[in-house]
């Protein structure tokens, strides 16, 4: 299954290594593929490196793709954490 | 691999600040550089089209006036002269040339600025404008490919490292680093076509010389290390994917014959490693390395192995028949 979602980066500072450490842990141990794309450029969410690539600034909209037998989950996951802004106001 | 992207137009200005230092380049019309788009990405001297004939002429072009197109035009009638230029000084123009120091003809100056057209002069030669713009051009037409990998340069060969994520990748671009090897990028690989089947790989400027090992955190290679260790771009000879051991699957035990996979329209030769605990990858890596050069120098070793076997055999076969037949001349 194949899911896609635009999804609002609400955390002050953007995604630097704190959120994207948060990210990259969430997303260990799921089957399926994550992928991220920001201004045309798509990355591996389970790679530090290139979520930080991104340097997406707050208020981005990310394009996540997930693809995997756990896609529905690893979505729901990803919206809670967006929207929790991973922990940071 | 992500979705290609293959550029179709570039502004303007990013030419100019490439070229402008190897050309001297002078802007002479006040135009805003960043609002125009060049589409295509060959630059062309006007030549006939001078003379009037306009069979094949494309507009979005950008043109050269060398000492030839200036000189012709010069004998021109006036009258005429600006007749024909204002054939090939258009809105769609995107920006004229003048190379080898030469004036600008007025008219040109005046149809470039009425018609909003970049004038540019060159100390070069017209000549020299061409391979300078050529080369620019190229490279930022070129279509361009990101994906997740780790490119490294061992012994002199670029191999892209690919694989899941903590299948360890950078762990063995670590080892090949340790043992005087360079990193050109981690996690993020841009690829862009050159030439016809050229590849070159490079990584994001700011992630650039990073590297992140589980354990450890994000380390920066060139201050590790050295800046012997890294190499800002690549071309790509190999493709090596890591994969979890998997006993069910029959790897290739014997290598008589290269995989390839396709990168933007180039066959790249492609492995499959797999990894398990014990395996050092990085001597694995090395060794494909070195064996990939062997067959660059003409040697294979797989084939060569078989072709002595195959010689052994047959020699066998022959001294079998003949033990055959002298055992079958001594009983009649």
């Amino acid at each position: 299954m194949k899911l896609l979602k635009e999804l609002k980066l609400k955390n002050c500072s953007g995604l630097h290594i704190r959120p994207a450490t948060e990210i990259v842990k969430m997303l260990q141990n799921v089957q399926s593929q994550v992928f991220f794309t920001y201004k045309d450029q798509t990355v591996n969410a389970k790679s530090i490196i290139s979520l930080l690539f991104l340097s997406a600034e707050k208020d981005a909209m990310i394009e996540v793709s997930v693809e995997g037998e756990d896609a529905e989950k690893v979505m729901s996951l990803l919206v809670e954490a967006f929207e929790l802004g991973f922990g940071e106001t | 691999m992500f979705k290609t992207k293959i550029p179709k137009s570039i502004p303007l200005d990013k030419l100019y600040d490439k070229c402008q230092n190897d050309l001297n380049l002078k802007t002479i019309t006040n135009v805003d550089l960043s609002k125009v788009q060049l589409k295509s990405q060959y630059i062309e001297r006007p030549g006939l089209s001078l003379s009037g004939y306009l069979e094949g002429f494309n507009p979005k072009k950008m043109y050269v006036f060398g000492e030839i197109e200036i000189n012709y035009l010069q004998d021109l009638h006036p009258n005429i002269r600006f007749q024909r230029l204002q054939l090939l000084i258009t809105q769609a123009t995107p920006v004229i040339i003048i190379a080898n120091d030469l004036n600008p003809l007025k008219e040109i100056k005046e149809l470039c600025k009425r018609h909003k057209v970049a004038l540019w002069h060159s100390s070069k030669s017209a000549v020299e404008v061409f391979s300078v713009v050529t080369k620019i051009l190229s490279d930022a037409f070129a279509p361009v490919v990101s994906c997740h990998g780790t490119l490294v340069e061992a012994f002199g060969v670029g191999v892209l490292i690919q694989g899941d994520s903590s299948i360890g990748k950078s762990e063995a671009a670590l080892g090949l680093i340790e043992r005087g090897h360079r990193l050109v990028s981690d996690d993020v690989v841009t690829i862009k076509r050159k030439e016809e089947n050229v590849l070159v790989g490079e990584g994001p400027e700011l992630t650039r010389h990073l590297l992140e090992i589980r354990g450890i955190g994000i380390i920066n290679v060139a201050h590790l290390f050295g800046a012997v260790c890294i190499s800002r771009t690549k071309k790509i000879d190999l493709i090596v994917k890591l994969e979890e051991w998997d006993d069910n699957h029959f790897y290739d035990r014997v290598g008589l014959e290269d995989k390839y996979c396709d990168v933007l329209g180039v066959k790249i030769i492609y492995h499959i490693l797999p990894v398990k605990p014990g395996r050092d990858v990085s001597l694995l890596l090395e060794t494909i390395v070195l064996n990939h050069r062997l067959k660059e120098m003409g040697y294979n070793s797989a084939k060569e192995f078989n072709a002595k076997l195959l010689k052994t055999i047959a020699q066998r076969q022959e001294n079998r028949k003949k033990t055959i037949e002298t055992v079958k001349r001594i009983k009649t």
